[in-house]
């Protein structure tokens, strides 16, 4: 307790951004969050992923190339976040780090980027039992609680991952449009929750952050058990050191991970799989400049 | 079948079960920090993972297995399973001759006494057997012989030749086929050499006298002599003259009386006095099945009589437990191979 989470963050993100990346949150903070506002700013030529309503349809036709309108956003702005709390973020993320760990230096960058435009950040979590709710709120105070909320709210004894519920939820108590940020894992969102992603997408400009599991057959430490945190039951040394069973396991999971690929990029929702702890500041850095590039000018 | 160290077996098993118990109260101590995963449950969907998940099942049941088998091998192989038999050494320089009456009231006794001593033979290490039978005549069929396989076969065919009621038969209340009656005939040819004679008992018993041989060696002999006395016929010697050759031969004799058949007590009477007055012993029972344990009791006289202790002599049996011990060793080191 002896520092607050978002410090802890911060040291992270400073620790882990590169000149490059700093000119990108300093600099230029406020052209990541460009598209939605009042203030209209320019044209630009319609990209794959841009609104269909926000073409301009007048200059399209005086240009005879598809054109929308960009604003600049309000001075504050809502960003809000959706956190998988379930128990299975509390497990192994794939770089052998906690994968709640993951996530919650995965918040705290989307807190340390709010703080520095002083926006507004809400926060939705939970389970059907207990659900997690924080208002949009901007001071230290509230980013600190919000970290801390998911990180007390993601242990072992967590519900199981749900996360129909969870954009079920989002939707429901989101109800201004937001910058939204998902952080969930790697076998998640399920391809059949297509529809309510695409319902948020409507609303909100949602990112994706998903977090990969560590390998179940973890075959370098096979001195060591593996538990599945929702499925405790025992693998013997003898399936999780098999080759024919390893490249099974590779094979199913590369093709979950298409899927959710997939999906995402149908829906146009800028999405990462991250290792874990290790390499989430780097690959959140990686995702919004994308967006910047994706959103600006060129 | 004993064990003769049972306690060490026991002991062992006892080590083995503690063994097990403490194992198995710490099963969960033993085992490092374990690393949490999640959404894995597409394991079970996989086939390979699910039939390596079941031969590794298989395979810890038959460690298990093994491990028990090799416990429970080696401990009765320490605890030393062997068979007792007790033997009285100096019954080796035993000869005994059997001496039967074959006349026709004779022939369950006969055949009671046959069968004991053809299984008697499988104990017999240096003792020798001769068989005689009489009637009016006697005839040897085999001499004194440590030939075990001959005693036992030529006692096993007699006792089923001499079973054989041949009152019954005559008086056609009983009937046999042919063979029967011919194994019947042949066994006892040769005993009827003088006509309208039945059961010359002392010419008989002086007859079984005279099949001893050896007689510079230091050798305990007997006969066995079953007769119920009922002398039908001329006797060249009498019964008593035929005691005395025996008994002047150093030869001790064990009668055999079932019982009166047609005579008084008299005959019992002679039999017995005589029997009696040169140290011999003389049984009676009128039940054939009581012929196993007079035999018995005739042994035990005699190892008395010849002041030996009998011993009790122990064979081991290793091979079944040392071969499960070793082939559960090696189960257990190609498992443990296996699964390493």
């Amino acid at each position: 307790m002896a520092t607050s989470l978002l410090t802890r963050v911060k040291a992270r993100v400073d620790l882990h951004t590169s000149n490059r990346a700093r000119g990108l949150i300093q600099g230029r903070g406020r052209s990541m969050f460009k598209g939605s506002g009042e203030d209209f700013d320019d044209l630009k030529y319609y990209q794959p992923g841009d609104k269909i309503s926000d073409i301009d349809w007048k200059a399209t036709a005086r240009s005879g190339e598809p054109l929308i309108r960009q604003f600049n956003e309000e001075r504050v702005r809502h960003l809000s976040i959706v956190a998988d709390t379930s128990s299975s973020m509390s497990a192994t993320a794939a770089d052998g780090t906690s994968k709640r760990e993951a996530m919650i230096l995965a918040a705290g960058m989307i807190c340390f980027l709010a703080q520095k435009n002083g926006d507004l950040v809400g926060l939705v979590g939970g389970d059907e039992q207990r659900p997690i709710q924080l208002p949009s709120r901007s001071s230290d105070g509230h980013l600190e609680l919000l970290l801390r909320s998911i990180q007390q709210a993601t242990t072992t004894a967590s519900g199981a991952s749900d996360s129909a519920w969870l954009l079920e939820r989002a939707f429901r108590v989101t109800s201004r449009s937001t910058l939204m940020t998902i952080i969930t894992d790697e076998a998640h969102p399920d391809v059949e929750d297509f529809s309510l992603l695409r319902r948020l997408t409507t609303r909100h400009d949602v990112m994706m952050v998903r977090i990969a599991d560590a390998d179940p057959l973890q075959r370098e430490s096979l001195d060591h058990d593996v538990v599945d945190v929702d499925n405790p039951r025992e693998v013997a040394s003898l399936a999780r050191s098999s080759k024919r069973v390893a490249r099974d396991v590779e094979a199913y999971r590369r093709a979950r991970r298409e899927g959710i690929s997939e999906m995402m990029d149908r829906l146009h929702i800028s999405h990462l799989l991250t290792q874990g702890e290790t390499t989430v500041v780097d690959d959140m850095i990686a995702m919004l400049r994308a967006r910047e590039y994706r959103h600006g000018p060129g | 079948m004993v064990m003769i160290f049972w306690w060490v077996t026991a002991l062992l098993l006892l080590m083995g079960l503690a063994v097990w118990a403490i194992t198995f109260w710490n099963r969960r101590a033993m085992r490092r920090s374990p690393v949490v995963v999640a959404n894995s449950s597409y394991l079970d969907r996989l086939p390979s993972f699910v039939r390596a998940q079941r031969t590794a099942r298989v395979l810890r049941a038959a460690q298990v297995g093994i491990a028990v088998i090799g416990v429970v091998a080696a401990a009765v192989l320490s605890g030393r399973i062997a068979t007792e038999r007790i033997e009285t050494p100096d019954f080796a320089t035993r000869d005994i001759v059997l001496c039967l009456d074959v006349s026709g009231s004779m022939y369950e006794y006969d055949t009671e006494i046959l069968e004991t001593f053809s299984e008697m033979v499988d104990g017999f290490e240096g003792e020798r057997v001769a068989l005689s039978i009489f009637n009016s005549t006697s005839r040897t069929v085999f001499p004194l012989t440590n030939d075990y396989e001959l005693i036992q076969r030529e006692l096993q065919e007699g006792a089923e030749a001499i079973d054989f009621d041949e009152f019954g038969y005559r008086l056609g209340s009983r009937s046999y086929d042919e063979d029967k009656v011919r194994r019947y005939v042949d066994f006892v040819d040769g005993t009827r050499g003088i006509p309208d004679e039945a059961s010359v008992v002392p010419d008989g018993l002086a007859s079984c006298g005279q099949l001893f041989d050896q007689a510079e060696q230091d050798r305990s002999r007997s006969i066995i002599f079953a007769t119920d006395n009922e002398v039908n016929g001329d006797p060249i010697f009498t019964l008593q003259e035929a005691v005395d050759g025996v008994t002047a031969r150093d030869i001790d004799l064990y009668t055999f009386f079932p019982g009166a058949y047609e005579c008084g007590p008299e005959c019992l009477e002679e039999l017995q006095t005589t029997t009696e007055d040169n140290d011999g012993e003389l049984y009676q029972s009128s039940d054939p099945d009581a012929i196993p344990s007079i035999i018995n009791d005739i042994q035990r006289t005699q190892a008395v009589a010849m002041g030996s202790t009998p011993t009790v002599v122990r064979t081991d049996h290793p091979t079944v437990g040392f071969v499960l011990t070793l082939l559960s060793l090696v189960g257990i080191l190609v498992l443990g191979w296996r699964s390493r």
